[in-house]
């Protein structure tokens, strides 16, 4: 299978959260007692039960011009990823298969989770305190090797979210980076197979930042 | 709608307004994106800057409850720069009828139109009813409407319009709707361009507008604006309403409301003793020839419903003594019923599918009323607040005799069935899975009841008998005693469409009797057809279920994909499309043509009837053919306020008198506050320092109504798992509360705990030389799902409770006077950061 990405156009998304719960329902992921926290953004981060979660973000500007952005936070799906290298630990725990998907396999009960979570630029996986299992995104490769979307796109109404061969949506990505101008650039860069279209600097979002350095990068 | 949901792509200037369609219909949303791709823009007018604020080209903030005096100055602005469509408006709208010369304005007195009648208290008149004798047309010695055509009459429509929002000045409309001048301009400047013939524009509009004690006003205020703009009829124009439940549409269309038969047949009233006055009181005659006064048909879609009812052996005179009438006066709206309930007027109630518990206004009241029934029937998929009310907040189950029954009833993927979307398309559902435990579909509920209604009226007989005895019930297969055993969905739908009840022979051709009609213009007044919905005549015929058809070709090129489904009427997929055209049937905007006449026929949509353009002598027809003089209202002498939309405040304002006006409030109101004895659960706080703070209620993405079902699922009750309350920046810091933090939320009629999300997304507006501050809250949770409250060891827990009550709980029960739809939106409460 060739390798597939995902973009997610930001200027496009409206915060309906279809994609946030198409993904529990595809992966059958349990609902979280959450309780609003003067946000409409829930549940608060990302868990073995939320593998994507819409972050909003708000703000008025010194001339008052509102804005309101969301954006899915989910497995960046890097193309070298450090996760895949921390997993080689545990064979089988971390794979990466021909669409580019990095996935969690049930072997990563085996796994320190600090070790693996230290290694993820991001701050993606968690783990399942009851089963032991650490989980995230999967692409949704069952789906994908079956000739489906991901669920997450396939409940998208606005297109903010796009799936398809990794050159295809790489133009894709460019040619909506050229029409939004200004900032507007690709995050968190080229070497992922989920890839945003941020319209302004990335850096004005609650996003972390790409490593310069990739191996054994440690969140702050 | 009078257009649909794909047609919104073929709008130039998109005017969201009442609405939020990003979050509420975010489907809208992809059409709306095409059109702005195309270079539409998008324009959002609300309290609140919502998500569609944020996608808009231009916002504007308003005030809750002042939309009216926003359009009106929009009117006043058309007029104004000479932007209307000019051919449009001369020949296709009432702008050139003369009115009585008795016929008076607002501005000519005291706030209201000529004929009020009412008390005068310090508010302006109130407890009042109109005389509308004096908003009648001048008529000539044959009967047809005088007209002026060059508008130079002071009392053409025109003239009056002009007069009347004359006073809906930008200064004054920004000082009723707290929108700053510059932003009101700039809506305007770019919506008025809708005007130019070969441009559209449409309004998407929802609960924001029909909430209000003036809700039908916003919409006639639209209305007019759409008609001098010449949006009517046109690809991307038209007024649509988007509606909140997949099926409301339809149930509307089949008769829902108190006050209508399925196709907007009038229920019978008392006085209306036999078919023929019935048929004479809401028959309209016009004398015009031109005008095609389509509801001159209505005797042929009464007999027909009777025939429905009734079948073929009795005859029209008796199945209509069978029918319910009303009694002449009384409304039998929701809010009415409810106080009647409230002064224990009733022995039972079947709330089916619904939860007024928390869906109605003043819901303290509600829950109350039901406390003085004997029995109550739910009929729901989910336990919810109305089947367990008894043992709610502020109940003692000791003191309430109420029995209630729960029935479990199927889903809708759970049935076969036709829904009919807001853009009237009635679409086939096939069943998905099969129902749960011993829930049922409701028809099949609805005929379990039949059947065991007319057993007790077969063997105890009772006072009248024969409605029930003689009801044709041939709904599906039936058991060895005659009893349908369950209702089979297709020949419903059959019904609806109707059969030739005799051989029938229409343009030499033979309709064999027990044949489906093919149209509704076959339809005939001395009882050879049957048809359950003359609109809906059509939908099922000799070739098959038209709702069931999925076909994606789209020939016209403007989204009409007539062959997907079905709509009402007649496959038409645009309403008053004849006014898409100039008099000779040409396109006002041919790169999106929907209909147009070429070599003596007519192209494209199903055209509003199939005469000729209006310029063919003698043989054309005015547009608007449901109006009785087939023009479009600029005027519209129906309502029970007035023939213009005027500015009132809402029933519960922030200040002390309408700055337009010496009248407060709308004068017609039901006033269930000067009613005795219930007088004190309706209570009203205007201008009162103790509930400064205008509210609002709306609805999120992740909730459904009032919750029952989407509060039960735990991927959306994680999402939204309470109530809260969206306040401004500013108001924050006044009140010292902090972002999260629990407060009360007080009316007039209640309180609720709720979350405080401090949000830049509000603002203070400056009215009437006054700050006055705004929140809004969902309305979707109730207590039944709560963390808090008491589960019995059977009640069901939900896997993720929810927080919080209904806001209904605070609303104020006061209705709109044409439809009585209670004003939810607007109304007045304090906040308090909770001790
Ligand atoms: S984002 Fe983190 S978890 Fe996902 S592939 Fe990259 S390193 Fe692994
Ligand atoms: S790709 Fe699949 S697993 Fe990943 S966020 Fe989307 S739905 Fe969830
Ligand atoms: S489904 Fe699409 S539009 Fe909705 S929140 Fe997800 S990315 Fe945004």
């Amino acid at each position: 299978m060739e390798r597939m990405t995902l973009v997610i156009d930001v200027a496009k998304c409206t915060g309906c959260r279809s994609c946030q719960v198409a993904c529990k329902n595809w992966n059958q992921l349990k609902g979280e007692q959450t309780e609003n926290r003067g946000s409409h953004e829930n549940p608060p981060d990302l868990s073995a039960n939320t593998w994507n979660r819409v972050v909003f973000v708000e703000s008025r500007d010194a001339n008052g011009k509102i804005d309101m952005t969301f954006i899915s936070d989910r497995c960046r799906h890097c193309e070298d990823p450090p996760c895949l290298e921390i997993g080689q630990s545990v064979p089988g725990a971390v794979v990466q298969d021909d669409s580019g998907a990095v996935i969690f396999g049930k072997k990563t009960r085996e796994m320190d989770f600090d070790d693996l979570t230290s290694n993820c630029p991001y701050d993606i996986p968690r783990k399942n305190e009851a089963t032991g299992r650490i989980s995230k995104c999967t692409m949704c490769n069952d789906r994908v090797s079956n000739g489906l979307q991901p669920a997450c796109v396939k409940a998208c109404p606005s297109g903010a979210l796009q799936f398809g061969p990794r050159q295809e949506m790489l133009r894709f990505a460019s040619g909506r980076i050229e029409a939004l101008g200004g900032d507007a650039n690709l995050y968190p860069g080229e070497e992922h197979n989920v890839l945003w279209v941020l319209p302004e600097s990335s850096r004005k979002y609650p996003l972390a930042q790409a490593p310069t350095g990739w191996k054994n990068y440690r969140v702050a | 709608m009078t257009n649909h949901w794909i047609d919104i792509r073929n709008s130039d200037y998109i005017l969201a307004m009442g609405s939020n369609p990003v979050k509420n219909h975010p489907i809208s949303y992809k059409w709306i994106t095409k059109a702005v791709e195309n270079g539409g823009t998008l324009i959002s007018v609300d309290p609140c800057f919502t998500a569609t604020s944020n996608k808009a080209q231009i916002y504007a903030p308003l005030r809750s409850g002042t939309d009216i005096a926003f359009l009106g100055g929009m009117i006043k602005y058309i007029l104004d720069n000479d932007l209307y469509f000019k051919e449009y408006v001369r020949d296709y709208t009432n702008a050139a009828f003369l009115v009585d010369p008795g016929f008076k304005l607002p501005g000519d007195g005291d706030g209201v139109f000529s004929g009020l009648e009412g008390i005068k208290t310090e508010e302006g008149y109130v407890d009042a009813k109109y005389d509308k004798t004096t908003w009648a047309y001048q008529k000539d010695e044959k009967g047809i409407i005088k007209k002026d055509k060059t508008f130079k009459d002071p009392h053409c429509v025109y003239q009056l319009l002009k007069k009347h929002y004359s006073r809906y000045t930008p200064e004054k409309v920004s000082d009723i709707t707290g929108t700053p001048p510059d932003k009101l301009l700039a809506v305007y400047s770019a919506y008025a361009k809708s005007g130019a013939p070969d441009k559209s524009g449409t309004v998407l509009y929802a609960m924001g507008w029909t909430q209000h004690t003036v809700g039908v006003q916003n919409i006639r205020a639209m209305s007019i604006i759409q008609l001098l703009l010449g949006n009517m009829g046109m690809p991307g124009g038209g007024v649509n309403a988007m509606r909140g439940e997949s099926n409301v549409q339809g149930s509307t269309d089949h008769g829902l409301l108190f006050h209508i038969l399925p196709g907007y047949l009038k229920t019978p009233r008392a006085a209306q003793q036999t078919f023929a006055d019935y048929n004479a009181a809401y028959t309209p005659k016009s004398n015009d020839p031109l005008s095609a006064n389509w509801w001159s048909n209505y005797p042929k879609y009464s007999a027909s419903i009777l025939r429905a009812f009734y079948g073929p052996k009795l005859s029209l005179d008796e199945s209509y003594r069978y029918l319910p009438k009303l009694d002449t006066g009384p409304d039998y709206s929701w809010l009415t019923v409810f106080d009647q309930m409230y002064q224990d007027k009733f022995k039972g109630f079947f709330a089916w599918g619904q939860n007024p518990a928390c869906s109605g206004a003043n819901s303290n009241k509600t829950r109350h009323a039901m406390g003085k029934l004997e029995w109550l029937v739910n009929v729901n998929l989910f336990d919810n607040e109305t089947a367990s009310f008894w043992k709610g907040p502020d109940m003692d189950p000791a003191k309430i005799k109420t029995e209630v029954f729960l029935l479990p009833c199927a889903a809708s993927f759970e049935k076969e069935g036709s829904i009919s979307n807001s853009g009237r398309w009635m679409q086939w559902r096939y069943k998905a899975a099969s129902p749960p435990g011993q829930a049922l579909p409701d028809g099949d509920i609805v005929n379990e009841l039949m059947s065991r209604v007319k057993t007790l009226y077969q063997t105890q007989k009772g006072v009248f008998p024969d409605p029930i005895l003689k009801l044709s019930w041939d709904y599906g297969p039936k058991n060895a005693a005659g009893q349908v055993k369950h209702i089979e969905p297709h020949l419903v739908a059959r019904e609806i469409n109707g059969y030739f009840l005799e051989d029938t022979t229409i343009k030499d051709k033979v309709y064999k009797r027990g044949t489906l009609v093919p149209n509704f213009t076959m339809l005939s007044d001395t009882g050879a057809t049957s048809s359950g919905n003359w609109l809906y005549c059509g939908s099922y015929n000799e070739e098959g279920n038209m709702a069931e058809r999925r076909q994606k070709d789209d020939p016209s090129g403007i989204g009409l994909y007539a062959n997907w489904a079905w709509s009402w009427p007649l496959n038409r997929r645009i309403l008053y499309n004849r006014a898409a055209v100039d008099v000779n049937g040409k396109p006002w905007a041919p790169r999106k043509r929907v209909i147009e006449w070429q070599a003596e026929t007519w192209k494209g949509d199903v055209p509003d009837g199939g005469w000729p353009p209006l310029a063919a002598a003698g043989k054309g027809r005015y547009p608007f053919i449901m109006q009785v003089e087939g023009h479009g209202s600029l005027f519209g002498p129906g309502m029970a306020d007035g023939p213009f939309p005027e500015h009132y405040e809402p029933f519960e304002s922030p200040l002390g008198a309408n700055p337009l006006s010496p009248q407060f409030i709308n004068p017609v109101l039901v006033r269930f506050d000067r009613i005795s004895p219930s007088k004190n659960v309706n209570r009203r706080a205007t201008n009162n320092s103790g509930f400064p703070i205008v509210c609002t209620t709306y609805r999120v993405t992740e909730h459904w109504q009032t919750g029952v079902m989407t509060r039960w699922q735990p991927w959306l009750a994680e999402m939204e798992p309470g109530l809260f309350v969206e306040i401004s920046t500013e108001l924050a810091e006044l009140k010292n509360i902090r972002n999260g933090e629990k407060i009360m939320v007080h009316s007039a009629r209640g309180s609720l705990e709720a979350i405080a999300m401090v949000t830049v997304r509000w603002q203070p507006f400056t009215v009437a030389g006054k700050t006055v501050h705004q929140v809004g809250m969902p309305y979707h949770y109730g207590w039944s799902t709560t963390a808090g409250r008491k589960y019995g060891a059977k009640d069901k827990k939900p896997e993720v409770f929810t927080f919080g009550d209904s806001a209904n709980l605070i609303t104020p029960n006061i209705g709109d006077p044409n439809t009585m739809i209670p004003e939810s939106k607007a109304f007045m409460v304090d906040i308090v950061k909770k001790a």
